[in-house]
């Protein structure tokens, strides 16, 4: 197994490709191990401390190696770079043709650095790199640009396939995103104001080329064996219509969703509380990355007979929305149409900008007001007009807000871009108040639009996550869903599946992201493992499809090893940049409000905790006083370079 | 009126002479493009199973996902997209019919039309003389036709739609929906509405198969 790595200098436009050895996927699998890598090596020789909105920051573009292959099990894309609105540690990942696409054209990861000196883009095309000008693209947004671009490169050798950034990504806003083939976005942690800050406007791929496969017979069989067992799913039904969108009747039944800032954890409102979007608005089924069993997207087009909102938005199609866009859009700003949940999710996708950061940030805000905390000469000074009103479930407020926003038109637009927690912080500031108890956060960074508070392994992961608050760093499936089964085949007891205690919730914690990001680095989708977590093991299950492709054989315990060492890399970035256990806390209101209705009134976070993360850091053999790695572990992962590196920067326990 | 003279053909290494019975196809394909969901996995498979050394690329396929098709030819996506596979004409099938070196013959195995590539001069005589554009030209110049993998297509297995659900009476029917072999499976499937399918939720099915506690 080989592949290519393009590096991009975009201030002296050097173009050069590297070969990415057979020993690097022995170490790293690939996808965002491999990412991780590249960007650790970048900042050996660049400060790590950099601005990352300056030149010396990286944005690596990877792609794992069972992308592609007919593995059936999805693609995803990885982007990873320094977060311009946390200053931590930033990725993400988004499906559609682009890294499929990416593959084709001769290269399975990009890294940028440098700053053009004017707009440009970078077109791939069957090896070949060019940087072109990309003043005619300036000033759209991510679907026009995208779309611009598909008309000019025509379909010689294959259709274009794009990554571009919309409006929010041009103005350096933090919390920008970059959008994949104008409908999927890598939203989370600033790619776009990274690709911004580089001026850097889109990258265009075509291709004709191939992806070789080690085994393909034995791929086949895999294939073969992972279809039938999904055809025995019988989740996999309602997934296939809904996608994550069946998550609202779930969380409904259970509390789990986050209404208004989070004071309260159901959605109001008769036509949101169901998934009935489906039944309403749905019209084609979609896929959302090339090379998936499931399918899960969907499509709609508006003709105005949906709602009564519809009415203003008679033709917009755009994909179904998804369980976040919905809980941002219905929950965090009471939205109560589908239809303007569906139109929320196309213009934060037009503008290329993240809805959980925005819709947390524009909830504060309206959370203030609800309290009377904001005057109207206050409002007057953050908006630089008189009378804006902010009403929970308008869409008119929310989308002038939003525009503040993308546009930086105004101190909301400055104080909030870098998202919820910043933005709280210099809001006081500017006051000259504490108002950080109406911000919802976690690790000092991004917020998340889920109930927290009854869920100790999630409340773990919105601490830890390397990215600022996440759940898909160590999605807690094992005690969200209370699988007994899981918790006996990891740890042989029964209290991971328990919500009622602390016990193991942590290790859940510790051993899931493990799991996600043996997943990330093959370049998979999530969700054909969530539907059954002990049947598609990634670390057993997806290893022997690894193996066919790579030749890489690997037991179960060698490859979970190895998802391991990805997590510690990633936590090894963001110790060098001083992140120590008092960052790895979560917000007031989770910790410390009691939860006010669903299943579970009354819990706050601070119940289990610290007991949580003491046993997280246990597991994961860390130094649980300062929450450093420690030496002796490090280097029984093999990773003793890493720990070489990190006691120069004073980030390392010699225990 | 005179007819034009049948292309003779080869069934196996048995010549047919014009006029003689050849026997139909027994098993056809149709795309379903109102189904068909554009996640390219049939062609990706379809290259895997006949890449002698391991190499998928969506355009060593015998069949496509056309997104500028030409409408009025065939059924379009409403999203502007049409899968494209071989309808495997009868006999003889118009591609063979222009082939000046007569490299196609039947397959004994599926009675299906297939190129002897050591025959075939790379002309292309081929491409424009299918009615329903799915003989594909390979960057190297092979020309590339449906051979339904001797009886078992890989695309056919692969398709994401395949076992839509239709869940009347919680009976979970499980039909290839995507690609069908007969022609009154296609028309009915082709005129279904997909939102008019009766469902059940996700929750539903996941408190049903179990995975997950009603306690949740």
């Amino acid at each position: 197994m080989e592949s290519r790595l393009l590096r991009v200098n975009l201030t002296t436009g050097d173009c050069k490709v590297e070969t990415v050895p057979h020993a690097m996927f022995e170490r790293w699998i690939g996808g965002s191990g491999i990412n991780n890598w590249i960007m650790w090596e970048h900042f050996l020789t660049h400060d790590v401390n950099c601005d990352p909105r300056g030149p010396d920051n990286i944005f690596v573009f990877g792609v794992g190696p069972l992308a592609a292959t007919g593995s059936g099990s999805g693609i995803k894309g990885r982007i990873t770079f320094k977060s311009p609105c946390y200053g931590i540690f930033g990725d993400s990942a988004a499906g559609g043709k682009f890294p499929y696409m990416v593959r084709f054209a001769g290269f399975d990861y990009i890294a940028i650095t440098g700053r053009a000196p004017k707009p440009v883009y970078l077109h791939l095309c069957d090896g070949d790199v060019e940087i072109r000008d990309a003043s005619h693209l300036w000033g759209k947004n991510s679907a026009e640009a995208h779309n611009t671009l598909v008309q000019e490169l025509g379909d010689f050798p294959s259709l274009a396939h794009t990554l571009t950034i919309g409006q929010a990504g041009e103005n350096q806003v933090g919390i920008a995103s970059v959008v994949s083939d104008a409908s999927r976005i890598h939203a989370r942690g600033g790619g776009g104001c990274v690709l911004g800050s580089k001026n850097l406007k889109a990258i265009a791929v075509q291709g004709s080329g191939g992806v070789r496969v080690h085994n393909p017979r034995g791929l086949l069989n895999w294939s073969k064996d992972f279809r039938q067992k999904i055809d025995q799913n019988e989740a996999i039904y309602g997934f296939k219509r809904r996608g994550t969108l069946g998550a609202v009747e779930m969380y409904q039944h259970i509390g789990s969703h986050f209404w208004r800032n989070n004071q309260g954890n159901m959605f109001r409102g008769d036509e949101v509380r169901s998934d009935n979007w489906v039944k309403k608005f749905h019209k084609y089924s979609e896929v959302c990355s090339a090379d998936c069993y499931i399918a899960c997207d969907g499509r709609y087009k508006l003709d105005g007979t949906e709602s009564e909102k519809a009415k203003k938005y008679v033709g917009e199609s755009f994909r179904r929305p998804e369980y976040l866009t919905t809980a941002s859009a219905a929950g965090a700003l009471d939205l109560r149409d589908w239809a303007e949940v569906a139109h929320w999710g196309k213009v934060t996708n037009d503008y290329g900008i993240d809805n959980q950061d925005l819709s947390t940030s524009i909830s504060f805000i309206m959370e203030l007001e609800q309290h009377g905390l904001l005057s109207a000469r206050q409002k007057a000074e953050l908006f630089d007009r008189d009378n804006q009103s902010l009403e929970w479930g308008c869409m008119e407020d929310v989308e002038e807000l939003m525009k503040d926003m993308v546009f930086q038109r105004n101190r909301f637009g400055e104080f909030f871009h870098n998202g919820p927690y910043y933005g709280a912080l210099r809001y006081s500031e500017f006051r000259g108040e504490n108002f950080m108890k109406y911000a919802t956060y976690g690790k000092g960074g991004a917020s998340f639009t889920e109930e927290m508070r009854p869920f100790p392994t999630w409340m773990n992961n919105m601490a830890v996550a390397s990215r600022g608050a996440d759940h898909l760093k160590g999605i807690g499936l094992i005690e969200k869903f209370q699988r007994r089964d899981l918790s006996m085949k990891y740890f042989g007891r029964l209290e991971a599946a328990d919500l009622s205690t602390p016990v193991l919730k942590g290790a859940c914690t510790a051993v899931v992201e493990n799991q996600v990001a043996l997943l990330n680095s093959y370049g998979v989708c999530l969700f054909h493992w969530m539907l059954d977590p002990g049947g598609y093991t990634p670390e057993d299950y997806y290893g022997r499809a690894f193996a066919e492709v790579t030749g890489i054989d690997r037991t179960p315990e060698e490859l979970m090893r190895d998802g391991e060492r990805i997590c510690n890399l990633e936590k090894a970035f963001n110790s060098r940049l001083g992140l120590r256990r008092e960052h790895d806390t979560i917000c007031e209101r989770w910790m410390f409000e009691p939860c006010p209705e669903g299943m579970y009134p009354g819990k706050v976070a601070a119940d289990m905790f610290e007991t949580v993360l003491d046993e997280y850091y246990e597991w994961r053999g860390w130094d649980q006083r300062s929450g450093l790695q420690t030496e002796a572990r490090l280097k029984s992962l093999g990773m003793d370079d890493v720990a070489e590196v990190l006691a120069a920067d004073g980030a390392l326990v010699r225990a | 009126m005179s007819r034009t003279p049948q292309k003779e053909l080869v069934t196996g290494a048995v010549w047919h002479p014009p006029g003689a019975e050849i026997p139909d196809v027994e098993e056809k394909l149709y795309a379903l493009s109102n189904q068909c969901t554009d996640c390219n996995i049939c062609e990706v498979a379809c290259s895997l199973v006949h890449s002698p050394d391991g190499m998928v690329n969506p355009l060593l396929a015998r069949l496509k996902v056309d997104h500028s098709p030409q409408v009025g030819r065939k059924a379009v996506h409403p999203f502007g997209f049409a899968a494209d596979i071989c309808h495997h004409c009868g006999n003889p099938p118009p591609c063979a019919e222009v082939c000046p070196t007569d490299a196609f013959y039947y397959d004994p195995k599926t009675n299906v039309a297939v190129i002897a590539q050591d025959k075939c001069i790379q002309c292309m005589e081929c491409v424009p003389g299918c009615p329903f554009d799915v003989i594909f030209v390979a960057p190297d110049g092979e020309l590339l036709k449906c051979d339904l993998c001797g009886g078992e297509p890989a695309c056919v297995d692969a398709c994401a739609t395949r076992p839509e659900m239709n869940n009347a009476g919680k009976q979970y029917v499980r039909a290839p929906v995507l690609f069908h072999t007969d022609t009154a499976g296609y028309r009915a499937v082709l005129q279904d509405k997909p939102e008019r399918k009766d469902e059940v939720g996700m929750m539903q099915a996941m408190l049903e198969a179990g995975t997950v506690s009603s306690a949740a």
